[in-house]
């Protein structure tokens, strides 16, 4: 039987940065996140104003932009 | 053979219908799911688990037993892989959770595969649901008692460090991203993976009958299929390991973006 004790120091660094894993997820969800968000509110702004997509359009465009920068902000170095 | 063929031909292709199962009590019943194979598994899933920890750990030896031995090394993969691996030092205190959860979402994912249960109560929604609202609930918790109150956690967790002009815009993603896609993608991927096993193995048992009840010249081509339904049960059992880990990494890895104090 290994590893009964916990390993001191696991990840070889000194055990304060987050872990890689589960960046990916986070990474997709901003993406997705961005543009269903703002595509949506594109969508209703749409749906109100008599437009047929413009917005949403604009709305996708724009999400996409804001989770990509928040994955520079929050992944990134 | 013949009676058992066309009974079940009539079924093809399988439909949602096949993931309700008839009652057990009272015995029969079509429209009624408070006694079913499915409450009847998580039962015996929980009941399991519990008489095998408790057995295993009730005269720890210095050297093992072999029962001991995989009791240990479960929860010492949980552990040291998931939850220091993940959240850090902090992680060993979260360690008896995700062994629990771990544990009990592989049991449950892998009465599709066993010979003549071959039913996952996890293809059906309900029961990922509730685990994934538990790991939800948790972390939401635990970020709470880490940040100290509500209206901290919430400017941790949806603020990001960015100037003020954009955040209007990366506030609403954050919110969606953190707050609504993770339990929902928790719930959805579990349950979508045993589903679909669930059904592929069905389509293509049912359509190995379907087609010899069809055509005896189709023979050939049902025994095919049912080999196929042998490999596939493999490929299943790669399925269950996964999907009980990326359920566990994935609390694992909410919890520490919860108690994490600063990117």
């Amino acid at each position: 039987m290994t590893g009964q004790e916990p390993p001191s120091n696991p990840r070889g660094d000194d055990g304060q940065n987050p872990p890689d894993t589960g960046m990916g997820m986070t990474a997709v969800s901003y993406l997705l996140g961005g543009m269903l968000v703002w595509g949506g509110i594109g969508w209703l702004v749409d749906h109100y104003v008599g437009t047929k997509g413009i917005f949403a359009g604009i709305g996708a465009v724009v999400g996409i932009a804001g989770g990509v920068y928040l994955i520079v902000r929050r992944l990134g170095a | 053979m013949i009676g058992q063929s066309t009974v079940l031909a009539a079924e093809f292709p399988p439909s949602v219908e096949d993931f309700y199962l008839p009652s057990i009590l009272p015995w029969g019943a079509h429209d009624s799911y408070w006694f079913t194979k499915i409450t009847l598994l998580v039962w015996v899933a929980v009941a399991a688990i519990i008489i095998f920890f408790l057995v295993s750990n009730r005269k720890p030896q210095l050297v093992p037993t072999k029962k001991q031995w995989l009791a240990e090394s479960l929860y010492g993969f949980v552990r040291n892989n998931i939850s220091i691996e993940m959240i850090g030092p902090r992680g060993v205190a979260f360690a008896p959770y995700l062994t629990t959860l771990f544990c009990f979402v592989l049991l449950m994912n892998f009465f599709s595969i066993v010979p003549l249960i071959q039913m996952s109560p996890n293809s059906h929604i309900a029961f990922p649901a509730i685990l994934a609202v538990i790991s939800y609930v948790m972390f939401l918790y635990v970020g709470m008692r880490h940040h100290g109150g509500f209206f901290k956690y919430m400017k941790a967790a949806l603020i990001p460090p960015a100037p003020w002009f954009i955040l209007p815009l990366l506030i609403p993603i954050e919110f969606f991203s953190t707050f609504l896609v993770r339990p929902f993608s928790l719930a959805v991927r579990l349950f979508a993976n045993m589903f679909a096993g669930h059904m592929l193995l069905l389509v293509f048992t049912l359509g190995g009958f379907a087609m010899i009840s069809a055509n005896a010249w189709l023979a050939p081509v049902s025994l095919v299929s049912w080999l196929m339904t042998i490999a596939l049960t493999g490929l299943e059992f790669l399925v269950i390991c996964l999907q009980a880990y990326v359920f566990t990494v994935l609390t694992a890895s909410y919890v520490q973006g919860a108690i994490a104090d600063e990117h």
